[in-house]
């Protein structure tokens, strides 16, 4: 067995026991998180998937951005993105992350979520119902078994060209060392 | 406890209002010069107007005039008082009523923020709402939101096609 092959079963491994259990941040952004009671209670029950609520951004591995972002949220957002222990994933929610949705001429709100934090799937809808928000985040377990969802590294990757478009908006951005 | 009419009767004796309007019932409007306006409003507190639910104000980009609202609501006489003066947009300077309402130190300081009107006296005028903002105030007329949110943001790219105007 070369090392190359033990690297990657082990992180089959992980990437199958991460898919079993993953912690959602429970900060809510926009009027999304309206949907997320009926799929975090015994109606939907996302918990029958192995997903659950977490409270601080250090215990989560999903951040799911519920809504319109105005950029004091996004300064919010980055911050706690930034305080999430990799692996973690963003998952942008509802059509106000994609294009603006109907805030689309706003001044005050972000139009395109994935140009300032690495996105791993958006679930479309203007709001998404608990049905395909849990469609999404079965989706996104795949994705994490197959090894697909790789956002942090992409962050890593990227720094520069996120961080560049953080500033623009932003002004000035706070960084963890 | 007055109805409106013995209201608006009060009103024209002490206030020098410029007009005067029963809106409905429970609401009436008053205009107002800005030179009487402070004093009207300590004026209708002591009258039982206690309640001061907001301050709004209208930009009125052709006449040049930014036009303050002061909603006064009386829990004895259940109406609620719209006291409305026009000041000159230009350089946009009025007296503050955090003598009379601690609370109007928000509402001017919301005011400040988005239309960029002064009040003299309120020393706690900077940022509540926006963060880090260099332009114009958002919500004054002469600020083009479209032409802002071009420059600003980034459309997203549709297969190649662009979102134009």
């Amino acid at each position: 067995m070369n090392n190359n092959f033990v690297k990657g079963s082990w992180q089959e491994i992980l990437d199958w026991a991460q898919n079993k259990s993953i912690n959602m941040l429970h900060y809510c952004t926009g009027c999304g998180a309206i949907e997320l009671p009926p799929t975090m209670t015994s109606r939907y029950d996302m918990s029958r998937f192995g997903i659950g609520p977490a409270a601080t951004p250090r215990q989560a591995d999903l951040l799911l951005v519920t809504g319109y972002l105005s950029t004091k949220t996004l300064r919010r957002l980055i911050y706690t993105y930034e305080q999430m222990q990799a692996p973690k994933f963003v998952v942008g929610f509802g059509s106000c992350t994609i294009n603006g949705g109907m805030y689309w001429d706003s001044y005050n709100t972000i139009k395109q979520l994935d140009k300032y934090l690495p996105v791993e799937m958006y679930i479309a809808g203007c709001m998404p119902r608990p049905e395909a928000i849990l469609d999404g985040l079965l989706k996104l377990k795949k994705m994490i078994n197959n090894g697909e969802a790789d956002g942090y590294q992409r962050y890593q990757d990227n720094l520069e060209f996120y961080h560049q478009n953080q500033e623009a908006v932003l002004g000035e951005v706070q960084r963890t060392q | 406890m007055r109805n409106e009419k013995e209201l608006l009767e009060l009103i024209n004796v002490h206030l020098e209002p410029q007009a005067v309007e029963i809106k409905r019932e429970q609401n009436v409007s008053v205009e107002l010069a800005p030179k009487n306006l402070i004093q009207a409003l300590s004026f209708l507190k002591s009258h039982s107007y206690q309640h001061l639910s907001t301050i709004s104000c209208v930009d009125w980009l052709e006449e040049g005039a930014f036009e303050l609202v002061y909603h006064l609501f009386s829990y004895d006489d259940y109406i609620n008082i719209s006291l409305k003066t026009r000041i000159k947009r230009e350089p946009g300077i009025f007296q503050t009523a955090k003598e009379i309402w601690p609370v109007a130190e928000f509402y001017e300081r919301d005011i400040h923020e988005f239309f960029g009107v002064e009040f003299k006296g309120n020393d706690n005028l900077e940022e509540m709402i926006l963060e880090n903002w260099q332009h114009l105030p958002p919500m004054r007329k002469d600020f083009d939101t479209r032409e802002f949110v071009n420059d600003q943001y980034e459309w997203r790219d549709y297969n190649g096609q662009k979102h134009t105007d």
